[in-house]
């Protein structure tokens, strides 16, 4: 039974020049003294679609200027409201829920001994005691995109506003990050009695705690 | 490990939809055979281009929307009506617009990755609580997209087995074949009408078929691959994958 370890010994000898090599590749970049940031760039959008707080923590993504990051952000956001339509499975999701809409309707009508179901185009008929059909989840647009080169995060709250979190394609636990991204957001932008909704974020609060935190994370790999 | 797969599209560098396959899942298709939607679908593809003008400049990339016939398939679209719920557009029309949205979408994206991220940076998915979308452009700007549920795990590598194994292997050999075809079919009417104009001259000049374009054999007017081969094939690979 001993060859077999050494049979594995032996693959890994021949392989042995590829491995060096990838390790290297990933170490490179600390070793320059540019540090592999987890977390790169943080943008919020508005839900008009406009650029209010664009930072970034780190290498890895090409700077562009300022007229450039609004253009991204408007296009990201109608690419956004594009792939929430793109759902394939919608019209078996609404044929699905017609259906069992339905069939609740004849059941209850059935029940109430031929009343007349007047009451049952109205999304679900009311509080009739049976359960309400499950009504489709509504589409949520684009949440991950991965690239060659990064990972971006797109949270899109209640309200419009989407937290873009570029990170690098290895970062993990992004949706973490992201809440507390948001938590601070609540915290130290939504409630400063000095910000106007919509408008961009200047808060220094905000800037402060969001740096402490992404540092953090980024020291912590 | 199965891989439910809504649909896949491929875009050429023009923008038109190539090919078209959408294979739903069983479970909630239960009703009706899981099948490629041929009948729909080919209707869109493979409806020759009738209008004159496009036989007259069959080189010219014309938009794919103006000269193909839809209303025609409207009738056998069986759930139609039906209250609120339901989309008041056609089956066809869907699927055509739903083409248009994901070209465009993976158009600015991509645009977007290489901006953000570099040239040599690729987009490579994207993904929202109901599906996720797998991209893959070869260098010839030949676009592959392909539509799962949401769990599913890269499939980058399966797109690019599509490319090599199915598409260069049938449809490219095969593609140029039917593109000579095809091009011989206008090349004739374009001398049929000029031999109207010449009152029956019996001009045949040298059949421009030699000039074969090295460069990938366009698909003009959303014509599809029509290619008996590739589609078998790939409707094979992508049901192995569910």
């Amino acid at each position: 039974m001993s060859s077999g370890p050494c049979r594995k010994a032996g693959l890994g000898w021949s392989n042995w020049k590829k491995k060096p090599e990838l390790r290297r590749a990933g170490e490179t970049s600390v070793e320059n003294g540019l540090p592999k940031w987890a977390v790169i760039a943080l943008l919020i959008i508005n839900k008009a679609g406009g650029l209010i707080y664009n930072r970034t923590f780190g290498e890895g993504l090409n700077q562009l200027n300022s007229n450039d990051y609004l253009v991204l952000a408007g296009t990201f956001h109608g690419v956004h409201a594009i792939t929430a339509r793109l759902n394939p499975l919608r019209e078996h999701q609404a044929a699905h829920f017609y259906a069992q809409q339905q069939q609740q309707q004849y059941s209850a009508s059935g029940s109430l001994g031929g009343a007349s179901s007047s009451g049952g185009g109205g999304g679900g008929g009311g509080g009739q005691g049976g359960p309400l059909p499950s009504r489709p989840e509504p589409p949520s647009g684009l949440e991950v995109m991965e690239t060659e080169n990064f990972r971006l995060q797109c949270f899109n709250t209640q309200t419009g506003t989407k937290f873009l979190l570029f990170t690098d394609t290895m970062q993990a636990n992004v949706d973490v990050a992201m809440r507390k991204v948001y938590e601070l957001y609540a915290d130290y932008v939504m409630k400063n009695p000095f910000y106007q909704l919509e408008m961009p974020v200047r808060c220094d609060m905000f800037d402060r705690k969001l740096n402490s935190y992404i540092r953090e994370i980024n020291n912590s790999r | 490990m199965p891989v439910q797969v809504f649909s896949f599209y491929i875009f050429d560098r023009h923008s038109h939809r190539v090919h078209l396959l959408q294979a739903l899942d069983r479970p909630l298709h239960h009703h009706a055979p899981l099948s490629t939607s041929h009948t729909s679908s080919d209707h869109l593809l493979t409806s020759p281009p009738t209008s004159s003008s496009a036989t007259l400049h069959p080189h010219r990339a014309s938009a794919p929307a103006g000269s193909l016939p839809t209303s025609s398939s409207s009738t056998n679209n069986g759930i139609s009506g039906g209250g609120a719920y339901r989309d008041s557009r056609s089956a066809a029309t869907r699927a055509k617009d739903d083409a248009k949205l994901i070209f465009g979408t993976v158009f600015s994206l991509r645009n977007m990755v290489r901006k953000l991220g570099g040239d040599d940076d690729a987009f490579i998915s994207y993904r929202t609580a109901q599906y996720k979308l797998h991209y893959y452009e070869t260098p010839s700007s030949l676009r592959f997209a392909m539509l799962t549920e949401p769990g599913a795990l890269s499939m980058r590598n399966v797109l690019h087995q599509i490319y090599i194994n199915l598409w260069v292997e049938y449809g490219e050999f095969i593609s140029v074949y039917l593109g000579r075809e095809f091009l011989r079919e206008r090349v004739c009417s374009i001398e049929d009408d000029k031999k109207k104009t010449r009152n029956g001259s019996d001009f045949r000049g040298p059949s421009p078929l030699s000039k074969t374009p090295l460069s990938p054999v366009e698909h003009k007017n959303g014509d599809g691959v029509r290619n008996e081969m590739f589609e078998m094939g790939l409707d094979k690979f992508v049901r192995g994958l569910m």
